[in-house]
């Protein structure tokens, strides 16, 4: 009975997950396989499938009648399960014992919230496809949340960025103003750019950003319409978003999404320049400003300088403002000039000037970005330019074809009001025509509602410009077109940078490992090789993942030091953050009692003063 | 919302507790899908109805994913926690946050530890057990249930409440002197007079000890008495507490033995370890159901409380004569090996409220328990190996040989059969055995043998059983230390200590308080336990109104109290996965947590591995399961030819508290509390 389990290795890897639906099985002769409408691993034998899933099921019903409420996790000796039960529908994620019971339950959520973002509800899912299809999707899901390498990946359930430390800041920075220029368009909600399946810069939530990867990473089966006219690099697809996250996008666009990607570029760029930045702040100056009218009153200028001694103006203010989504450029599409936006001329013309800059809108991006990027951007540039005429001619072909697909505008609409009180919205409603009351494509009155909106994506090779639009941004050919535009040669110019960006040499090993997690970013900072086999790491992996599940169940815990025979590692969390910390080498032969001079009680001064160079501020 | 059920595979409740909340809880449920005016089911009914289709999946996943259910957990918090013995499935439910998954694991584990110290080898034959825990007579069922939810709930209040029963470690009264003084007095006065009187009806007493309330005053032990684990210690703590309750730990602010001084105090009904005597049914196959034939007749009681008792009232049965000893099985080391579970008698004799002696004798008949052991052994061990497929004389090797086995046995059988035990049964199943096994022609040492060797358990079980777990028939002699021995034994040792009664009362409730530890700023609390010795030392921590520690009392000393309480939790979660320092920055608060090894001379050794275990493994501790006594056999494989002992500390500082001072503390405590002499330096 007792067994000694000292090489434990633990398997981020799911073991089981399956969807049953207990209402196609309710009379004494339904046979429990029809209730399954998916089990992974498919290869399962059936009366395996329907043992488990018709057990786990009963059991999980029987339990939920007798505490009047649903069953969240269901332990097996061999497998956790997380559970969702949501009407007559029980889904099941089994992992491994090793997998901390927090991060598997995320995973489900993960998982259905995938599923729900790409096809709305799942039961109207599974009235309106065929099992067959739906198979496919939610195998693609589960595989996208699995793909990764590092384990540590799924304790946290992060996002995967792209390497900030080999990348210069100033193309972070570049990022994010292609998504605030994006932004000016009143059907843009909020996008994200990401390049090779890592997240560059994002406007959104992080839940938001992993939903929007997945379409990203893989070609969506779901054959998405594609604009031929643009050379078959912009596509679309209908993603379904909860009201909470629509409200959410609505509410702050600016406050609480542009400050995050932009402020660690920004301390980073007046601390070290390099050769790149001295490259894009040196051109702009000479080669873009006879075309930009606005860049010369733009108080931002002096910051590109050489010199670059003053960053204050580089300080986050002027970013944390809102943004003008109200454009004052001419060419913006029906655009109309609301009377607010004059008053705050002073703030916005400061605004602006910095962005028109660089992925400005319409011609000035031309001239700018090319310029930007020298050489072969010229090109980009160039091809730009010329896309965007011939757009001119196709688009109205293209974007009729949107104008077929079903206007699922409804109440969300009236909701824009609460956009922040931007001066904005008020412009935005008088060009929005009223929504056709009632064609909502909430499921069931009981159910929280999916709002359906676009998602549209701009692919540049490896980079792709994903924005969550409102459904009737594809069949205004002007928006659309405007988006397009604005945004080709910036992007164009974005993808030649990251894509010449060397991985980067691995980094000399350390004496140390750590693990950063950011928990407002969903972002994570590790020197983890991500080896297969990095037998050195387990310990780290394993107390990390054990104190990052105490984090999560003890509000009040701040540090942590823990000690096996063979590591010692160091976790320390605050509101935002949760770090670990282990030290090679050293001496770990100790006699286990009480001693100050105990190297593991020096961990968090080492982690302090270490981690100061990985960006990591532990106070 | 609390609840704890023990189900058989065929889901037939074989004991269940719930508090009022749960059972509130289950009645709405099966009201709500009754038809009206049947009015409400029995309530064992309702809950084995409403856990049937969970009891019954389990077995499903047992029997076809060799797999089973460990726990459940709902969105609004409501644990479930599974476990199986054998046939038994135990179900642990906590509805109201104030036991997590491990809490309810372990009280299972407790649970089934007091299952067999209260019926011993019957344990292992889950046919019998289930008949044991489920008597078909209601009223002897309600009884032994009403015993054992006692039981549980005693367990329950002094886990959530005693130090010593949080960390599972003894906890001496620290009073060097009077402690030397009573173990001198126990060896040479009590132990010596009672076992040289012909009143102990062929008893021996092997061990004695004085109880303040749960603190150990002194122990002896009789020269030729195997040492007692601190497992079986600490649950015949919580059985001594069970029947003389010491409430002083409550949140009663007037208890009340202080008006009937002299007279136990008695809260909980406790049930006789004794049987009605009836026909025994050895065989258990289904076809053999028990007839019993008229009322039972219990030997202690006397014929006015047999009436009673046909009365409902009569659940509540008075306590039998304190002079009836309980029979508890436990286990002995001797030289040739362990034997766990061997019978015992315990009495236990109050002296005044809070202060009881202990002693445990050996009864005449415990040759036979081991006998029974070493066949049962024998048996399982054969089973095994020819489960695993090994046949012929492959299976029947080993150590004793069967064929040893075989003349033990039959002499053994020979020797039963002019005693009043039952024996045909087991004689029957025997011969067939034998005819299966050694032949020749027969089918000898096979995968068919298996039904055998199990039904050759079951018979042993059986024998067992009669011999322990039932009075013998003839009520003439009992088997017991006469009741005016036991009193004069009571007298002996009131008279010892009187003078101290009222001071060793008062000690228990303050041991040691933090105020001698001066020079030790911003120490709040710690825990020091040896585990080598199973005992621990803690300051004390009183939150009731009568009894203010330097903490103050309510809120502050509750939230302290709380803190330490979820420590300890914490920490055996950090070395159930191989952690054997932490410590924590919480809150206000700095926790430090430490285990560590050393040799008799007190050289401390190095950290070693400790075993990473399960989720679900048994609950590290000592009480239900010595986890300690494991990891102590695992370390000392790197040391052998060294007595390795086995310490754990823990502390709470202020958070203000610089680190290195915090650690210089418990160094200092470390090193302190447990120098040669093993008595505390205070």
């Amino acid at each position: 009975r007792y067994r000694y389990n000292i090489n434990i290795l633990p398997s981020s890897k799911c073991n089981y997950f399956f969807l049953y639906d207990g209402s196609k099985v309710k009379g004494e002769g339904d046979a429990t396989r029809e209730g399954i409408c998916y089990f992974y691993p498919e290869e399962t034998p059936l009366d395996k499938q329907e043992l488990l899933c018709g057990q786990l099921a009963g059991a999980g019903r029987c339990v939920s009648e007798l505490s009047a409420s649903p069953v969240r996790i269901l332990r097996l000796r061999r497998n956790n399960f997380a559970i969702r039960m949501k009407d007559d529908f029980f889904w099941a994620l089994g992992c491994s014992a090793e997998v901390p019971t927090i991060s598997a339950c995320e995973l489900l959520d993960q998982l259905i919230n995938l599923f729900c973002f790409y096809n709305g509800s799942v039961r109207q899912s599974y009235q309106l496809y065929s099992q067959e299809t739906l198979a496919a999707r939610w195998a693609q899901y589960l595989s996208h949340l699995q793909s990764g390498s590092l384990e540590l990946q799924h304790i946290f359930s992060c996002l995967r960025t792209i390497d900030s430390t080999n990348v210069d800041p100033l193309l972070l920075l570049k990022a994010a103003l292609i998504l605030q220029a994006c932004q000016r368009c009143p059907l843009v909600l909020a996008g994200c750019i990401l390049f090779r399946g890592r997240v560059v810069s994002t406007q959104m939530s992080p839940e938001l950003t992993m939903k929007v990867m997945v379409h990203e990473s893989e070609t969506h089966t779901k054959a998405p319409s594609t604009f031929s006219s643009f050379g078959g690099v912009v596509s679309s697809t209908t993603v379904f978003l909860t009201m909470s996250e629509l409200q959410y996008l609505q509410s702050a666009p600016v406050d609480k999404d542009f400050r995050y990607s932009h402020r660690t570029p920004h301390k980073n760029t007046s601390k070290k320049k390099t050769r790149l930045s001295r490259t894009l702040s040196d051109t702009p100056s000479t080669e873009s400003e006879p075309s930009d009218t606005g860049s010369s009153q733009s108080p931002l200028k002096g910051s590109f300088s050489p010199h670059f001694s003053d960053s204050s103006v580089f300080s986050p203010d002027p970013l944390d403002s809102p943004p003008p989504p109200q454009p004052l450029q001419p060419p913006f599409p029906n655009g109309k000039l609301s009377p607010e936006a004059e008053e705050e001329a002073l703030e916005e013309s400061y605004y602006y000037s910095f962005h028109s800059n660089e992925g400005g809108v319409s011609q000035l991006h031309n001239e700018g970005d090319s310029s930007l990027f020298e050489g072969n951007s010229y090109l980009n540039g160039g091809g730009g330019g010329g896309g965007g005429g011939d757009g001119d001619a196709a688009c109205g072909a293209v974007f009729d074809f949107r104008g077929a697909e079903e206007s699922h505008h409804d109440t969300v609409f009236t909701k824009e009001a609460s956009r922040g009180g931007c001066e904005s919205v008020q412009g935005r409603q008088a060009e929005i025509p009223d929504p056709p009351p009632g064609s909502g494509a909430s499921d069931s009155p009981e159910e929280c509602p999916l709002v359906p909106m676009m998602l549209y994506l701009h692919r540049v090779k490896g980079l792709v410009l994903a924005l969550l639009v409102e459904p009737h941004f594809l069949s205004d050919t002007a928006s659309m077109e405007e988006v397009y535009h604005s945004s080709l040669a910036s992007l164009n110019g974005l993808e030649a940078h990251l894509r010449t960006i060397c991985p980067g040499a691995p980094d000399a090993p350390r004496p140390y490992i750590f693990a950063h997690f950011d928990c407002i970013q969903s972002t994570l900072t590790t020197n983890l090789s991500g080896r297969p086999g990095g037998a050195p790491e387990r310990p780290f992996v394993r107390a990390t993942s054990l104190l990052h599940s105490h984090f999560c169940n003890t509000e009040t815990l701040q540090e942590a030091i823990i000690r096996s025979a063979g590591a010692a590692v160091y976790g320390s969390r605050s509101v935002a953050q949760e770090t670990y910390f282990q030290q090679h080498g050293g001496s770990l032969r100790n006699s286990g009692i009480p001693n100050h001079q105990d190297s593991a009680f020096l961990l968090p001064s080492k982690a302090r003063h270490r981690l100061l160079k990985h960006g990591v501020n532990l106070l | 919302m609390k609840c704890l059920l023990i189900a058989s595979e065929s889901a037939e409740v074989l004991f269940q507790w719930t508090d009022p909340e749960f059972q509130q809880n289950v009645q709405e449920q099966y009201g709500a899908s009754q038809e009206e005016g049947h009015g409400l089911p029995a309530f064992e009914d309702s809950i084995s109805t409403l856990f049937a289709p969970i009891i019954i999946s389990c077995s499903t996943m047992v029997d076809r994913l060799c797999d089973s259910y460990t726990s459940f957990t709902t969105e609004n918090n409501h644990i479930y926690v599974l476990h199986q013995f054998d046939e038994c499935l135990y179900i642990a439910v906590n509805g109201d946050g104030e036991e997590g998954e491990g809490d309810l694991r372990r009280k299972i584990y407790v649970m089934k530890k007091m299952i067999e110290v209260m019926f011993g080898m019957v344990t292992l034959s889950s046919n019998l057990l289930r008949r044991e825990l489920r008597p078909q007579d209601t009223e002897q069922r309600a009884r032994l249930w009403k015993h054992l939810q006692s039981l549980l709930e005693t367990y329950s209040q002094l886990r959530e409440n005693d130090q010593s029963f949080l960390v599972e470690a003894v906890e001496r009264l620290i009073h060097p002197t009077l402690c030397e003084q009573c173990i001198e007095f126990l060896e040479r006065r009590l132990v010596q007079q009672l076992n040289g009187s012909v009143e102990r009806a062929g008893e021996e007493v092997l061990h004695a000890f004085i109880l303040i309330h749960t603190k150990l005053l002194a122990f002896y032990s009789s020269r030729n008495a195997s040492s007692l684990s601190t497992s079986d210690l600490l649950t015949l703590i919580i059985m001594a507490q069970n029947m003389y309750p010491s409430n002083i730990d409550l949140d009663d602010p007037h208890p009340e033995w202080e008006s009937n001084l002299g007279l136990p105090h008695q809260r909980h009904v406790s049930y006789p370890l004794c049987h009605p005597h009836q026909h025994l049914h050895l065989c258990v196959s289904a076809a053999d159901k028990p007839v019993r034939g008229s009322t039972p007749v219990f030997e202690f009681v006397d014929p006015d409380v047999q009436m009673a008792e046909d009365s409902l009232q009569a659940l509540e049965v008075p306590p039998p004569a304190p002079s009836t000893p309980r029979r508890v099985f436990l286990e002995v080391s001797l030289k040739d090996g362990l034997y766990p579970m061997m019978p015992h008698s315990m009495y236990c004799l109050p002296l005044w409220p809070g202060i009881s002696l202990v002693m445990l004798t050996k009864i005449p008949t415990s040759a036979v328990a081991m006998s029974v052991y070493m066949f049962l052994e024998a048996f399982a061990k054969l089973e095994k190996r020819l489960s695993e497929g090994q046949e012929g004389s492959a299976a029947s090797r080993g150590q004793p040989t069967i064929h040893d086995v075989r003349s033990k046995l039959d002499k053994f059988i020979k020797a039963l059969g002019p005693s009043e035990i039952q024996s045909a049964q087991l004689q029957n199943v025997w011969t067939e055995f034998k005819n299966r096994a050694f032949s020749r022609g027969g089918p000898g040492f096979n995968r068919d043998l298996i039904p055998w060797c199990k039904n050759m358990k079951t018979q042993l079980c059986g024998i067992y059983r009669q011999c322990f777990l039932i009075e013998s028939g003839k009520a003439d002699i009992p088997q017991r230390l006469s009741p005016s021995l036991q009193e004069r034994a009571q007298t002996m040792m009131q008279e010892k200590l009187m003078d101290w009664k009222d001071f060793l009362l008062v000690k228990s409730k303050r041991n040691i308080t933090m105020v001698s530890y001066p020079d030790f700023p911003g120490l709040i609390h710690f825990i020091c336990v040896d585990r080598s010795t199973g005992q621990m030392i803690a300051p004390s921590l009183n939150i009731t109104e009568r009894n203010t520690s330097e903490l103050g009392k309510g809120p502050v000393a509750q939230f302290i109290k709380s803190k330490v309480w979820s420590l300890v939790s914490t920490t055996r979660r950090y070395l159930q996965k191989g952690y054997s320092t932490v410590t924590l920055r919480d809150g206000d608060f700095y926790f430090c947590y430490f285990l560590w090894f050393e040799n008799e001379t007190g050289y401390k050794l190095e950290a070693g591995d400790i075993p990473i275990l399960p989720d679900d493994s048994a609950p590290i501790g000592m009480l239900a399961w010595d986890y300690y006594r494991k990891l102590l056999r695992y370390y000392s494989k790197n040391h052998q030819g060294e007595v390795v002992k086995c310490y754990e500390l823990l502390t709470v500082h202020l958070g203000v508290i610089p680190t290195e001072i915090i650690l210089q503390h418990c160094r200092q405590l470390a090193s302190k509390l447990w120098e040669p002499s093993r008595n505390p330096l205070l």
